[in-house]
């Protein structure tokens, strides 16, 4: 493949793995806070599509699950009853997108309730769970990304732009903070900040926090690119067509660091999404019922909900295949950026 | 006549950073003084590290002198501020030696050559490409190059773009820092007849920075030679090639690649 | 020699100034003064308040009110905690050990394994050993920390094989003394574990790009033109000519290692620093957490200054820079 078709391939692949979050309210069949209070803990139901009595059903469907008899919390399907699967219908209403009032979901069943990925101790269905607690950490881990970028693009560009004293005292400020071990950092950050705080407020916080602690080193990155853009010969001519600083900058600089940026937010994504995952799991971050990856593992301090009930433990896994995209991405913009560079030596060696 | 361009005494000192803790000082000027007159040529000509470059880039206003003063049309250049040489600047055109460098990789043709044009805001859209295409083809390239990107271009060819840029600002003084070195004879030749056309019509300054003797005697009227920061010697182009005082001249003069009488030893049957 | 490690003592100590100018400035410029908070606390007594408001020097401009807490600061009094009604130091002294106890051995462990493991790839650069470890790490790379924590801790209770969290059996106190290191190297080995795991990747792949780098420089190819032997190549030209950015490497792995060893200290029940910390968070114990992250800023600078003097020893392009001077 080449470079270019790779990056193609991991935005489709990261494109298709966040349209899925972002439409979470149609996949997902449930309201996330909805409780079903009599079906604590129930396992992930299986879909079939052959029933008991080996008859084939167009229609895939689950059964309903029962008490394995004198146990109380372990089930069985019952598979007397059979509950079908169907597709686009009217369920609870959401948001799209945030804004836009919905009731389709992908697939559902008014009456009888079905959990693909089981329940958690108040009967909330996981999968909905799930779906929806991708929002607040993905989108937490997206903003706080753009945030520090942005944070670090300005310090670095300042310090490699207008040099001096300016760029001594950034950078060693810049050292400072890449000194620090970021958890403690995060931790430190978050303790002077208010412990309870409403879901929204957690959500813009843990950015706030995340940014705070992640400027240095994009700034570092930055300050190192724009030094050595400034006295290309392009930027001096541009200067001596009577460009402003802010012109050269947006207009000369920031093309020149945009590779380096995009490398940096397919590196510091998915670390920020995990530092939400992180606050929230220890509880300093988007409290209950709100669900987020982070708070739904949570629980999992308990060792015999680590133990009983193996399906809490896949909120943990839902990370790996968005990782592994963005893994991808920044690999293959990697190589692509490097390539850049050779093609520009040779270029200079012709000239 | 009073004289566009009056230096006195320009001196420049970087402090070199290859040690951090025993600071030096490198002196790439070292009071340098001249004065070219209204549509001129003057030649500096000088070997690699001489402190031509710095020359070029102090009098194009791009770097602020360590000492001396410099006048263009009267005003001291030296002294000025910031934001008035934003407003000079335009009128100080510098051509740069490596052309590959001195255009946007990224941009396309047009955008490179209308850039100075955008950025003094003065003319609309269709008078800026007007402008633009007619001195694209007075360097002789087609207009129909005009939206691909500048990497695409042959040497000579963005050699060729970088002047029509710098053009579009109707300055009155050109400064050519080895512009034309890097290019081979032929094109040489060609964009040299474009410029001595453009000096002819426009009534243009040129400062012409090379290391190359003929090259300068070719083009200039008046020829400074330096050496180490300084200007050894100055004078008419005919005397300084012909009769050089000072040892760096005639070290640039013997530097000068001739045919020998034979090349090669005549074949004998 | 001399003059270089005092620079880089000199910087070591510039981080640590630092960090405790930016932890001094958290203190006193929080939203609402913590000495407020504490006056409406009803477990702290008015005479402690005092006593703290007069080390804090409230009333005393910025700069001589740092002065008086570094000066605190270096008689070992970081600071009160209000949960435990006693000073900080020595609580976080005992936390802090079982810390460094977990962090230095994780450290060893993951080098001990990413050195070979990387060079062994970059010499097998692209053939099948290269493509499976890179493969394997790229797998390892995915799986977020959290996630890797709790599944060997899944392992564990499932299997019975290691003790679920904590340090020491209960009845640690009659163990012989040969004992009790069995006892602490099972209690040890999940938290370890996970923690490598999680630094692994990122180390196999920093070594391999690094040494694959030097593999092939021009320079090399002319030494192995020479006819030097592949074992000598190895080590005496490609490790040392490698060893600056692994230098680097290492100083990120103990800060990553620290950060790692907070969440999984958590999750394992190991009683360090992690759960001290959270908790002293949940209670609002502030000058815990400053003292902290004073901890763990000294640790990694000593570790980055362990770092330069091992780059002084194994990178000759230094020890002739300072010997020219």
């Amino acid at each position: 493949m080449t470079r270019r078709r790779k990056i193609v391939f991991w935005l489709f692949v990261l494109g298709g793995l966040h349209g899925i979050v972002l439409c979470a309210g149609f996949f997902a069949p449930y309201d996330p806070v909805e409780q079903d209070r009599i079906n604590p803990y129930l396992p992930p139901m299986h879909l079939h599509i052959v029933d008991a009595e080996k008859h084939l059903h167009l229609r895939p469907f689950v059964y309903a699950s029962r008490l394995r008899p004198g146990t109380f919390d372990q089930y069985v399907e019952d598979i007397r009853q059979t509950r079908p699967l169907k597709f686009f219908v009217a369920g609870a209403p959401y948001r799209l997108f945030g804004f836009l009032p919905a009731r389709l979901h992908l697939f559902g069943d008014g009456k009888e309730r079905i959990y693909l990925l089981g329940t958690d101790a108040f009967g909330r269905d996981q999968l909905s769970r799930l779906l929806f607690g991708g929002q607040i950490s993905l989108f937490s881990g997206l903003l706080g990304a753009g945030f520090t970028l942005s944070i670090g693009w300005c310090i670095g560009a300042a310090a490699g732009y207008y040099g001096g004293w300016r760029d001594d005292m950034l950078m060693r400020l810049v050292e400072l903070f890449l000194a620090l071990p970021w958890l403690y950092l995060l931790f430190a950050v978050r303790a002077f900040l208010p412990l309870t705080v409403n879901p929204l407020k957690a959500f813009f916080l843990i950015i706030a926090v995340i940014a705070a602690v992640g400027w240095a080193r994009p700034a570092r990155l930055v300050r190192g690119i724009v030094l050595s853009a400034k006295e290309r010969d392009f930027v001096r001519a541009a200067r001596g067509f009577g460009a402003s600083s802010f012109y050269i900058l947006r207009r000369h600089i920031l093309p020149e660091t945009s590779s380096v940026l995009l490398t940096q937010a397919a590196i510091l994504i998915p670390q920020y999404v995990l530092a939400e995952m992180t606050l929230s799991f220890l509880g300093l971050g988007v409290p209950e019922p709100v669900p987020s990856w982070g708070n739904l593992l949570s629980n999992l301090q308990q060792y015999s909900v680590l133990v009983s009930y193996w399906w809490m433990y896949l909120p943990a896994l839902v990370m790996a295949p968005f990782f592994l995209g963005y893994l991808g991405l920044a690999s293959a913009l990697q190589e692509s950026s490097d390539a850049y560079k050779i093609e520009k030596r040779s270029l200079g060696s012709l000239a | 006549m009073e004289p566009i361009l009056k230096v006195e005494n320009l001196t420049k000192r970087y402090a070199k950073r290859n040690s951090a803790r025993t600071p030096q000082e490198f002196l790439a000027l070292d009071s340098v003084s001249f004065a070219v007159s209204a549509g001129a040529t003057l030649a500096i000509v000088g070997e690699s590290g001489s402190g031509k470059s710095t020359l070029a880039s102090c009098i194009a206003c791009l770097e602020p002198p360590t000492a001396g003063n410099f006048w263009f049309e009267g005003r001291n250049l030296a002294q000025s501020a910031e934001s008035e040489l934003r407003k000079i600047r335009p009128q100080i055109q510098l051509i740069f030696p490596d052309s590959a460098s001195a255009l946007s990789p990224r941009w396309s043709i047009l955008d490179i050559a209308v850039e100075p044009l955008v950025l003094q805001g003065k003319l609309g859209r269709k008078e800026r490409n007007a402008r633009t295409f007619f001195l694209l083809e007075r360097v002789g390239l087609a207009a129909d190059m005009a939206e691909r990107p500048a990497a695409e271009l042959s040497g000579g060819q963005r050699q060729r773009l970088a002047i029509a840029r710098a053009l579009t600002l109707d300055p009155k003084i050109l400064i050519l820092d080895e512009a034309l070195s890097a290019l081979d004879c032929s094109v040489q030749a060609q964009i040299a007849n474009v410029l001595l056309e453009l000096q002819a019509s426009r009534g243009m300054t040129f400062l012409f920075i090379t290391h190359d003797l003929t090259m300068a005697a070719h083009l200039a009227d008046e020829i400074a030679v330096m050496s180490r920061g300084r200007i050894v010697e100055q004078g008419p182009s005919t005397k300084i090639v012909r009769n050089p005082d000072h040892d760096a001249t005639r070290q640039l003069l013997a530097a000068v690649p001739r045919l020998p009488r034979s090349p090669w030893p005549a074949a004998q049957p | 020699m001399m003059r270089y490690l005092l620079r880089r003592l000199a910087h070591a100590f510039f981080l640590i100034i630092g960090v405790s100018v930016l932890t001094f400035l958290f203190t006193t410029l929080a939203p609402g003064n913590y000495f407020d908070e504490m006056r409406l606390n009803p477990q702290i007594a008015p005479e402690t308040l005092a006593a703290l408001r007069a080390q804090y020097q409230l009333d005393q401009p910025l700069a001589i009110r740092y002065a008086s807490w570094v000066n605190s600061v270096l008689h070992g009094e970081i600071g009160f905690s209000f949960a435990y009604n006693s000073p900080v130091a020595p609580l976080l002294l005992v936390r802090a050990k079982n810390t460094l106890l977990l962090t230095l051995t994780a450290t060893v462990v993951a080098w001990a394994i990413a050195l070979p493991l990387g060079v062994w790839s970059a010499e097998r650069l692209g053939r099948l050993p290269d493509r499976v470890i890179s493969w394997s790490t790229a797998v390892l790379l995915v799986i977020p920390d959290l996630a890797l924590a709790l599944g060997l801790l899944v392992l564990a209770l499932r299997t019975g094989w290691f003790p679920a969290g904590g340090m020491a059996s209960v009845d640690f106190k009659s163990l012989s003394s040969l004992n009790r290191i069995r006892d602490l190297a099972r209690h040890m080995t999940l938290p370890v574990v996970a923690l490598v795991l999680s630094t692994l990747p990122i180390l196999v792949r920093h070594v391999r790009a690094a040494v694959a780098d030097v593999l092939h420089a021009p320079f090399l190819l002319a030494a192995e033109g020479h006819g030097i032997p592949p074992r000598t190549l190895l080590y005496r030209y490609a490790l040392p000519a490698a060893a600056n950015p692994l230098v680097s490497l290492f100083g990120f792995s103990i800060g990553a290692l620290l950060s790692g060893s907070l969440l999984i200290e958590v999750v394992m029940s190991w009683p360090g620093l992690g759960p001290f910390l959270l908790e002293a968070i949940l209670a609002r114990d502030i000058y815990v957490v400053i003292g902290g992250v004073l901890f763990s800023t000294i640790f990694l600078a000593a570790g980055n200054f362990l770092a330069d003097v091992l780059l002084y020893w194994v990178d000759p392009r230094i020890r002739t820079e300072s010997a020219s001077r």
